[in-house]
């Protein structure tokens, strides 16, 4: 079809769009070996093809906003079909009679039907395209959804605040807009025997525009000679999330959710941006910046200028400039100056919601803890609260500045003795926690699990002061060092011990003993108590005597026993045996939200305004309930020693006292079974 | 600038503390650096980054684990630790100013920082000991220290919230109260990093005979006894106050 001139210049546009093509992506694989080793992966070929299987239905993007997923579903097989159609295009543009028309007739032995039937997808994927292309558009650019913009106080690159990436957005856009038309155009001007039935959206445009052999040719170049245009374009942009998503999925976390990559030996942490791990160097090109991260982060909810979205826009930006720009210094720059602020930093929780949601397997949530450890190593100022609650940390093991010796003292005041599982063998080491062992606040329930394993007749045991915190949110405030220390404290204990298996009352004790702990040579068998007390109900050890018909409940699921570790039926087993009118809230499960506690939040000296996680939470559960009869008592059930704290304290700050209480379930199972606190005598004046 | 740190080794109380015969039971205490310590560590570390110098720590080993307490300053900066060697748990201020001061006076100091006070001695004699076996001025209450040249500008602070800026002539020992700055966080692999590299220097306690003779004995110790307690009169405001008026009564004040 083309002419010789027409085939030359198309011929030297394809090499030169390939050549840039291939320096652009050469560029981005570079950056991305400069990152730091990342743990090593397994079985690369299968978990590629794995993603490749997610990507082709589209798996991973449903886990939130439905209807747009459909569409970025539309979008995907319209730009897959379109690449054959391109080729398609090409080669009717070099091969002197290639013509797809009218079932390919003048190709000599054609196969008509298959060529309809590439001719009808092409076409109707045509109209999908622009309509999919078009919702887009207009969601960016006229009803400005909000979920595509950051809060004020987030820290920005400035070429992103001046609408760097809605260029981007636009740029695609008309390109593939123009692209899509002047190709259904090229056909059209081709039909010159009439409309094709296998062509519908042609033949309407031909029935406009008849026929035109000039027509052909612009609209050919139109369509395929923008292609050598926007595809090195692609390399530099958001859009490299078209080639490098699928990749990333399919070389995303293999480890446990609960387990953090282990710092590097020498200047642990980060500080510039080579200093993450090749992976997370990757993530930022992955990014395209839907912002589904940003839509389910308890921080940035919270008002706090925390985006786990801009934190990988930022990096992308600070590589396009240092790798396709001409300022290299720019990774010079330190990434809590040019990626992500302080401030952001020491407010994420690590709820781990963001990786979760993440269609294309980032974890921002990895470099904020990266960042962190080197901010400590450097001596960055860290909050009062956080500074104290490591100072106690490393003195007393425990964050309440407490004794250790205080940490059994809960226990001597029983009416039955607690063995000293590092004294005599006890099949299960119940690992307490420091908030059920100190807080006065959380001790009566933790007094109550101990009357039910007693119950129960669970052989159980507790190290008193041999017992030191667990660690996990040590490690995730991002001191590494005093993890270590406490996980050699916790390893020598349980060195002295004879047991079976650990039963945790913390989600946080239970995730860092199941799947760091394992890293130091720590391989238990951990549960988390509400299996433990299932498993006593279950076996009829414990009888439920009063069905609490009375109660209407909700749940909410803990980051680290639900999100993290998947511990999703043991709670709500429970409620169902306890015959409570049981609500599920709309954030449950895997999309549970968090409470604000997590990551060393609850150590922090200073509390931020606006309203809080929990609060919101709280607010959640109400709704839930409705505003229906108020016969039946409401209550907010937690399996988290942390959550008892943090929602009975929002329930207070909500002015909802007296509408809805929180009980941890330990409270519920033991008026069930019928176990009561014991009433001691009153001491006499 | 040749700053050096007195710093004490005492028994935590973050535990009751255990009583055995007429002193505490050393054998069930953890020690813990004094929290004033800290402080003084701060700000010589600060004056150290302002004006250059070199800080030495130096306290007095009562049980044997100072170790410790002296990578933690080296973690926070300090250029020299020293340790004196008593392994004596039951030592008390007197006996720990004299040794610090024999070790002291070699040093060649321009300014000696004590904590102001500890909670084993709340009266804060540790560092007015230390500057008059040194003949040197002391200062207390300390808030901040400038150093510039020979002289250093100290605030001092007062009860109320008053506050006074002093013109201090080198050398003298100040009673630090707390550094202008949070003492900062020494992350424990620091800490480990030092623990592996760093040298402790030994020095025996030397003037023992001088402070063993003391003219202060403990007689008797004990944990406090509880005497009373508030009794909560409960009911209706009527109801209390009935029975307020009658325990005015029964006591024969109304």
């Amino acid at each position: 079809m083309l002419t010789t001139i027409e085939k030359i210049i198309f011929i030297v546009l394809a090499i030169t769009a390939a050549g840039f093509t291939f320096h652009g992506f050469k560029t981005i694989i570079d950056s991305i070996r400069k990152g730091r080793p990342a743990p090593e992966l397994k079985n690369i070929p299968a978990s590629l093809l794995n993603a490749g299987v997610k990507v082709l239905f589209q798996q991973t993007i449903f886990k939130a906003r439905k209807v747009l997923s459909a569409i970025h579903m539309g979008l995907f097989f319209g730009l897959i079909t379109y690449a054959i159609v391109n080729l398609m295009d090409v080669l009717e543009g070099l091969v002197p009679g290639f013509d797809l028309v009218y079932g390919g007739k003048h190709i000599p032995n054609a196969p008509t039907g298959l060529v309809n039937a590439f001719n009808l997808i092409a076409d109707v994927m045509s109209m999908f395209l622009l309509i999919a292309i078009t919702v887009f558009l207009v969601r960016r650019f006229i009803v400005k959804d909000k979920a595509l913009t950051y809060r004020d106080n987030v820290l920005l690159n400035p070429k992103v605040k001046a609408g760097g990436q809605a260029r981007d957005s636009l740029t695609v856009g008309v390109f593939v807009i123009m692209h899509v038309v002047a190709h259904v155009l090229s056909q059209a001007y081709r039909l010159t025997e009439g409309a094709d039935p296998f062509m519908p959206f042609a033949s309407f445009l031909n029935s406009i525009f008849g026929v035109s052999e000039t027509g052909v040719h612009v609209a050919w170049w139109v369509s395929i000679g923008w292609v050598m245009f926007i595809v090195p374009y692609l390399s530099r942009s958001k859009h490299t999330h078209f080639f490098m998503s699928p990749i990333n999925l399919g070389l995303a976390k293999q480890n446990p959710r609960g387990q953090l990559d282990t710092p590097a030996k020498v200047d642990p942490g980060a500080k510039f941006l080579h200093d993450l791990s090749w992976k997370r160097v990757l993530d930022s090109y992955a990014c395209v910046q839907c912002n589904r991260c940003q839509d389910v982060c308890p921080a940035n909810f919270y008002g706090r200028p925390l985006s786990p979205s801009a934190l990988e826009v930022n990096k992308r930006y600070l590589l396009k400039e240092a790798t396709f720009g001409s300022h290299p210094d720019r990774l010079l720059v330190p990434l809590t100056e040019s990626v992500i602020s302080p401030e952001a930093v020491w407010s994420c929780t690590t709820c781990y919601a963001c990786v979760r949601v993440c269609p294309v397997g980032n974890e921002p949530m990895a470099d904020i803890v990266d960042i962190r450890r080197r901010m400590l190593i450097d001596g960055y100022e860290i909050d009062s609260g956080v500074q104290n609650a490591l100072q106690s940390l490393a003195t007393n093991g425990n964050w309440m500045s407490k004794g250790k010796r205080l940490r059994g003292r809960w226990a001597k005041e029983m009416e039955f003795p607690v063995k000293n599982a590092t004294e005599e063998p006890v099949e299960h080491l119940w690992f307490v926690g420091d908030t059920a062992s100190f807080d006065e606040r959380v001790i009566p329930n933790t007094k109550m699990v101990a009357r039910l394993f007693n119950q129960g007749g669970l052989d159980f045991g507790i190290m008193y002061q041999n017992e030191s915190n667990s660690g996990n949110d040590v490690r995730r405030v991002g001191e590494e060092g005093l993890f270590e220390q406490l996980v050699e404290q916790n390893m020598a204990a349980f060195g002295k011990a004879q047991f079976k298996q650990i039963v945790t009352t913390d989600p946080h004790s239970f995730n860092t003993l199941k799947n760091e702990y394992p890293q130091f040579g720590g391989t238990f068998e951990v549960k988390h108590y509400t299996v433990t007390l299932l498993k006593l109900i279950e076996e009829g050890k414990l009888t439920i005597k009063n069905k609490l018909s009375n109660y209407k409940v909700t749940f909410h699921d803990p980051c680290y026993l639900g999100r993290y570790n998947g511990g999703f039926t043991a709670p709500r087993k429970l409620l169902e045996l306890l015959g409570v009118e049981f609500h599920e809230m709309p954030r449950n499960c895997e999309n549970s939200f968090c409470c604000g506690a997590g990551g060393g939040q609850i150590w922090m000296g200073k509390v931020a305004p606006g309203e809080r996680p929990a609060e919101n939470r709280i607010k959640e559960a109400l709704t839930t309930f409705g505003e229906g009869s108020n016969a039946k008592t409401q209550l907010f059930i937690v399996t988290c020693p942390k959550d008892m704290i943090m929602y009975s304290d929002a329930v207070k700050t909500t002015g909802n006292e007296g509408k809805i209480e929180v009980r941890d379930i330990i409270q519920l199972v033991a008026e069930a079974v019928g176990i009561e606190e014991p009433i001691h005598a009153p001491v006499a004046a | 600038m040749n700053i050096v740190v007195a710093i004490k080794h005492i028994p935590s109380i973050a535990d009751d503390l255990p009583v055995k015969g007429n002193n505490v039971d050393f054998d069930s205490v953890d020690f813990v650096l004094n929290e004033w310590d800290e402080h003084s560590i701060e700000q010589a570390v600060l004056i150290k980054e302002s004006v250059g110098g070199t800080v030495t720590v130096i306290g007095v080993d009562l049980i044997g684990e100072l170790d410790n307490a002296l990578h933690l300053a080296l973690a926070k900066g300090a250029d020299k630790v020293v340790k004196i060697t008593a392994d004596d748990p039951a030592a008390d201020s007197h006996m720990q100013a004299k040794w610090l001061s024999e070790a002291i006076k070699g040093m060649g100091a321009n300014m000696v920082f004590a904590g102001v006070q500890a909670s084993n001695d709340l009266d804060g004699q540790i560092g007015p000991m230390i500057a008059a076996y040194l003949d040197m001025p002391y200062i207390g209450g300390v808030s901040s220290v400038e150093a510039n040249g020979d002289s250093a500008t100290v605030n001092k602070e007062f009860a109320g919230g008053a506050g006074a800026k002093y013109a201090v002539s080198m050398p003298f020992v100040a009673g630090v109260q707390s550094a202008p700055k949070p003492p900062r966080y020494a992350p424990v692999s620091k800490v480990r990093q030092m623990a592996q590299s760093a040298t402790v220097e030994k020095v025996a306690p030397s003037g023992d005979a001088d402070v063993r003779e003391r003219p202060l004995r403990i007689l008797k110790m004990a944990p406090p006894v509880v005497t009373g307690h508030a009794e909560m009169i409960e009911g209706s405001s009527k109801e209390v106050a009935a029975k307020i008026v009658e325990l005015l009564k029964s006591k024969g004040l109304a």
